[in-house]
């Protein structure tokens, strides 16, 4: 994905050279950079092909890890709620703040007040928000005074609900933006052909917000693949090990086992997956190619 | 914007013959559609919104023993703010300080070194600064979560274990990323035109830098402002590892600490979620508008 | 907000100037003088492990008995042993939900605590390993203070290896079957002695729409108290004994296949109620429950007096009733028999800067005062002068009744999970939890704890 610059015909005159600042000035970006994220991700890559408890120091063990990784039923399990979690994720998220976007876009004075309202949950950090949810579920003392996250289908359907509480707001706010975007002329000239409020919708608006539609997706998608304060807070992974996903087995693995070397090796799997994710959802929808702001909203 | 071609009504399509009489004025605008089931849909969504933050509010003016045998959705008969008083008497203050420096600063870092890195991806390409620029692309994959043990040892070695600077410098590197892609962005948006009048006064970049580009670049920086901020204040996963006594303590920590703290004594619990988006809300309250337009620009892409 | 990583290409510039000007220099000069104060505090709270015969830190586990180590701390650095050993103790409490893992992250740091909180055993195994907890046998030999000050066998139960690695330093901590004693009058049940008798209380209460048991099941060790004395009752403290020196095998002892089958049945028959799996102990859920009379009764290690005391003080002096867990027939394990914690013991980081602060600080525990103010919590102390100290206890016939309890066990079984040690620990926990939740069934469990390594 490269975002270069469009060729400017900028001539190399002497003159003009002078007023370019030297790559030095990128130096101490790169470096914080490099030390606090690059290094320890190449760390991490490393960790996985030892054993470490924490305590002593990492033992190499080869392949070992990942070996178990392949091995490892909780993997699987693992993998498949992840991508569960992602999935409903992305539809409760997408259908709700796209039709409330779109909703949010018309300049009725109500709507105005309506959508900042709606946008007040934003505000709540996640853990916030897990917080008052876990104390809002408590089987005994709360609001719905059943079991809620104590079965797999209700702990799975709250922590897709939280998130979905949490971020639709932000999520109304980009579609409401592309809404805005759309050209009324577009809307005048079906309604001339006769065109039903459900045919525009389907016909204008929803083609005009592809580009939004793909970078709320992006967001989504990976932003699920990192939910952890919401799991750690609500279900602590359970029942069972029914809502563990990978981010959280990758934390157990690490903080509760003291396996450091699996745990890395999880995590490594995870950015692989991330980055694969990213760069096929951007290929597939051509996203790279796009230039400035204006275009996704 | 691509203006993709519509698909165009067919002639079989009914069009509906206007009576000579009747004014137009429904189809004027598109915006106005007086829609009953959007009407619905909104309302419901206002309800499921509502509902935690009324009981929210709710609770947290209820006294504890009434909590535990009454509904936290009926409002409380004798309202008492004895549960904001024991939050606040549980180290919140400093839970909120704390906060509130590790955002600054993290913001202050931020700044700091992506507009010089954005200002030399764009004004000066070189192969060095292509790849710079690269490099952070990449970064934008990398998941805090995948880093966090060998984040602890390199922290752990540098002696800052348990302390904000453990809190604020990982912070502050994960969230270059996307605050080097919104800067390079906005910057890229500035014509050379305006560059090479500079130049042809004699300007050096770094007086191009203050005077040209920063003031120009306002809505990108706020945005990246906001950003940086967000991702300080909202922070839980390098805090929960990299801290653990009570003075480095932030906000987010503090919360997940009090669940157990409180416990069942939800009414404070309840209290400190409230306190907590207070300042947020606050600033929500004063800048809304940019607030809001620097997280469109960051969703916007 | 790590969900909002978007690849943004640029802003087109007319957004956001709502007049906000975030004018760079305010911005930098906030950033420097944040940083100069977080530097500066940084420095400062980095300090925590004695610089040179200075301040050391304890770990402690943070719950409602803390208030008797903050007490130990105070009297120390005020007393003249202090000013020998040049160094005062600073506590730091720990939320329990948290305890273990940050215990480990803060050992591997350079800011490790001088003095940690343990349960000696399986618990200490990995830091023993790794040279991270001080062998404190010959210490205590040459001191007669510490020497006699406990009592033998709780000091050797934290052993490992027949090595003492930690000092005693909270109450004994047997499982007992708690009762809510109005709630039994006014179902005239008295508490079971026998399984039978327990099954049929179970009926009656729930007959009443009563939960008979309150359960923290989302913490799991509560349910692991079950597992354990269940096995005990069934097969005797050797099942376990087998497993604990290191023979996944042993897992396969009938005893503790029928365990888990009883567990099933209770859960089946509505015994914990439908919400367990998410109430939790650490939080003061299950507790509440049983405090409220919304179960009549629980099974939980003695500190749920003193978690009661402080919570729910009225609950706990009028009503809280207290039995040994009951018999099984056709068991072979002793009634008597008793699991839990014998204590908690203290041990010292080698890393210490003073260690003589240190061991001065951890004679406190044999004291008097201290043991004084454990009775006053309610809890029992394992010094060798707590027979003498019961009488003074809040709750004298709870004191006796455990310190008789403990006396008298032919056996006492560690806590599982602390008998295991982290990693294994946690892993069980896992099996335990799929149990309760009905996602393994007790064959299950049993074939996944055999492959616990």
């Amino acid at each position: 994905m490269s975002v270069t610059d469009p060729a400017v015909a900028t001539p190399k005159r002497g003159k003009v050279r002078a007023g370019r600042p030297s790559a030095v000035w990128a130096l101490p970006a790169v470096l914080f950079f490099t030390f606090f994220a690059i290094v320890p991700m190449a760390l991490a890559f490393y960790l996985s092909f030892t054993k470490w408890d924490g305590l002593g120091d990492p033992k190499p063990v080869g392949l070992a890890n990942w070996q178990k990784l392949l091995d490892d039923p909780r993997l699987t399990q693992s993998l498949t709620l992840t991508v569960l979690l992602t999935a409903a994720s992305w539809a409760f998220q997408t259908v709700v703040a796209l039709l409330l976007g779109v909703w949010a876009a018309g300049r009725q004075r109500n709507r105005a007040v309506l959508s900042a309202i709606f946008f007040v949950p934003f505000l709540l950090s996640s853990t916030a928000i897990s917080v008052l949810f876990y104390a809002l579920l408590d089987p005994n003392f709360g609001i719905i005074q059943k079991d809620t996250l104590g079965s797999s289908s209700g702990a799975f359907l709250a922590i897709v609900f939280v998130g979905g509480w949490q971020f639709i707001p932000f999520h109304t706010l980009i579609y409401q933006g592309g809404a805005r975007q759309i050209p009324q002329v577009l809307y005048q000239a079906a309604a001339i052909d006769g065109a039903g409020r459900y045919r525009q919708f389907f016909s204008i608006t929803l083609p005009q917000l592809r580009h939004t539609i793909t970078t709320s997706t992006v967001l989504i998608v990976v932003g699920s693949l990192t939910y952890f304060e919401t799991v750690l807070i609500l279900t602590k992974g359970g029942p069972g090990t029914d809502t563990a996903i990978l981010p959280y087995l990758m934390y157990e693995a690490g903080f509760k086992t003291y396996d450091f070397g699996y745990a890395s090796a999880i995590a490594s799997a995870l950015v692989l997956a991330a980055t694969g994710l990213s760069l096929l959802l951007v290929r597939l929808t051509g996203f790279g190619g796009m230039r400035s702001t204006r275009e996704g909203m | 914007m691509s203006h993709d071609t519509l698909p165009r009504p067919t002639a079989t399509d009914k069009r509906p013959e206007r009576p000579a009489g009747r004014p137009n004025r429904r189809r004027r605008h598109w915006t106005r559609r007086a829609n009953p089931l959007a009407g619905l849909g909104s309302a419901v969504w206002l309800v499921i919104v509502l509902v935690p933050i009324y009981a929210m509010l709710s609770a947290s003016l209820t006294s504890q023993d009434k909590s535990l045998t009454g509904n936290p959705l009926k409002p409380p008969t004798d309202p008492t703010l004895d549960n904001y008083n024991t939050v606040l008497n549980s180290g919140f203050g400093h839970l909120l300080s704390n906060t509130v420096i590790v955002a600054v600063t993290v913001v202050g870092i931020v700044l700091g070194l992506c507009v010089p890195l954005a200002y030399v991806a764009v004004r000066t390409r070189t192969r060095w600064s292509g790849a710079a620029f690269r490099l952070f692309l990449l970064g934008v994959a990398i998941p805090a979560q995948a880093v966090v043990v060998p984040l602890y040892l390199l922290i752990a070695k540098l002696d800052l274990y348990d302390s904000l600077l453990a809190v604020i410098l990982p912070t502050a590197a994960f969230a270059m990323p996307v605050s080097v892609l919104v800067l390079t962005g906005t910057l890229r948006d500035i014509s050379e035109d305006l560059y090479e009048a500079m130049a042809l006064d004699g300007a050096s970049p770094l007086r191009m830098l203050f005077q040209l580009t920063i003031p120009l670049a306002k809505g990108g920086i706020s945005t990246v402002v906001i950003y940086a901020a967000l991702q300080a204040w909202n922070g839980f996963l390098f805090p929960l590892i990299f801290t653990q006594s009570d003075e480095p303590r932030v906000l987010t920590l503090g919360l997940f600490n009090y669940v157990s703290q409180f416990g069942v004594n939800i009414p404070a619990l309840l209290a400190s979620v409230v306190l907590s988006g207070i300042p947020i809300f606050a600033v929500y309250l004063v800048a809304r508008r940019a607030l809001i337009g620097g997280l469109m620009g960051v969703g916007g892409k | 907000m790590e969900s909002n990583r978007g690849r943004s290409t640029g802003t087109g510039g007319a957004i956001g100037t709502g007049g906000t000007a975030f004018s760079r220099r305010w911005v930098l000069g906030a950033g420097a003088s944040a940083l100069l104060t977080t530097g500066l505090s940084a420095c400062g709270s980095g300090e925590g492990s004695g610089g040179g015969g200075g301040t050391i830190t304890a770990f402690v586990y943070g719950d409602d008995a803390v208030k008797v180590q903050q007490a130990a701390v105070d009297r120390f650095n005020k007393s003249a042993a202090s000013k020998t050993a040049k160094g005062k103790v600073k506590l730091e409490k720990i939320p329990g939900s948290d305890y273990l893992p940050k215990l480990r992250t803060a050992m591997g740091s350079p800011s490790a605590p001088d003095v940690f909180f343990n349960w000696g055993g399986g618990s200490i195994k990995a830091y023993q390993a790794a040279d991270k907890v001080v062998d404190l046998t010959d210490i205590i030999e040459n001191d007669p203070v510490l020497k006699n000050g406990f009592l033998p066998s709780v000091l050797a139960a934290g052993d490992l290896k027949g090595r003492h690695y930690g000092i005693p330093m909270r109450g004994m901590q047997p499982v007992i079957l708690f009762y809510n004693k109005s709630v039994f009058a006014e179902q005239k049940l008295q508490p079971p002695t026998t399984w039978d008798e327990l099954l049929d209380i179970n009926t009656k209460l729930k007959k009443a729409k009563i939960t008979p048991f309150a359960l923290g099941g989302s913490d799991v060790w509560p349910e692991l108290m079950w597992l354990e004395y269940l096995v005990d009752r069934i097969g005797g403290p050797e099942v376990f004994k087998r497993i604990q020196d290191g023979d996944a095998e042993g897992w396969g002892d009938p005893a503790v296949l029928k365990a888990a089958e009883m567990v099933k049945e209770l859960i089946d028959d509505g015994a914990f109620g439908s919400k367990f799996t998410s109430v939790s102990y650490v939080n003061g859920g299950a507790p509440a429950v049983f405090a409220k009379g919304k179960a009549a009764m629980h099974l939980m290690g003695s500190w749920e007096y003193s978690t009661q005391l402080g919570k729910f003080p009225d609950f706990a002096k009028s009503n809280l009733g207290w039995a040994a867990f009951p018999e099984i027939e056709d068991g072979v394990g002793d009634v008597r028999n008793v699991v839990g914690n014998p204590t908690n013991y203290w041990s010292i980081n080698p890393r210490t800067q003073n260690k003589d602060a240190a061991i001065a600080f951890l004679k406190d525990c044999a004291s008097e005062a201290y043991a004084k103010d454990l009775v006053a919590l309610g809890d029992v102390p394992t010094t060798s002068n707590a027979a003498a100290l019961l009488s003074s206890a809040p709750n004298p016939e709870y004191a006796k009744f455990q310190y008789d309890m403990v006396e008298q066990a032919p056996a006492f079984t560690l806590s599982w999970d602390q008998a295991l040690g982290d990693e294994l620990g946690t892993k069980m926990h896992t099996e335990i939890g799929k149990l309760f939740t009905g996602k393994s069934s007790p064959s299950q469990f049993v074939s996944a704890c055999k492959g616990l390594k």
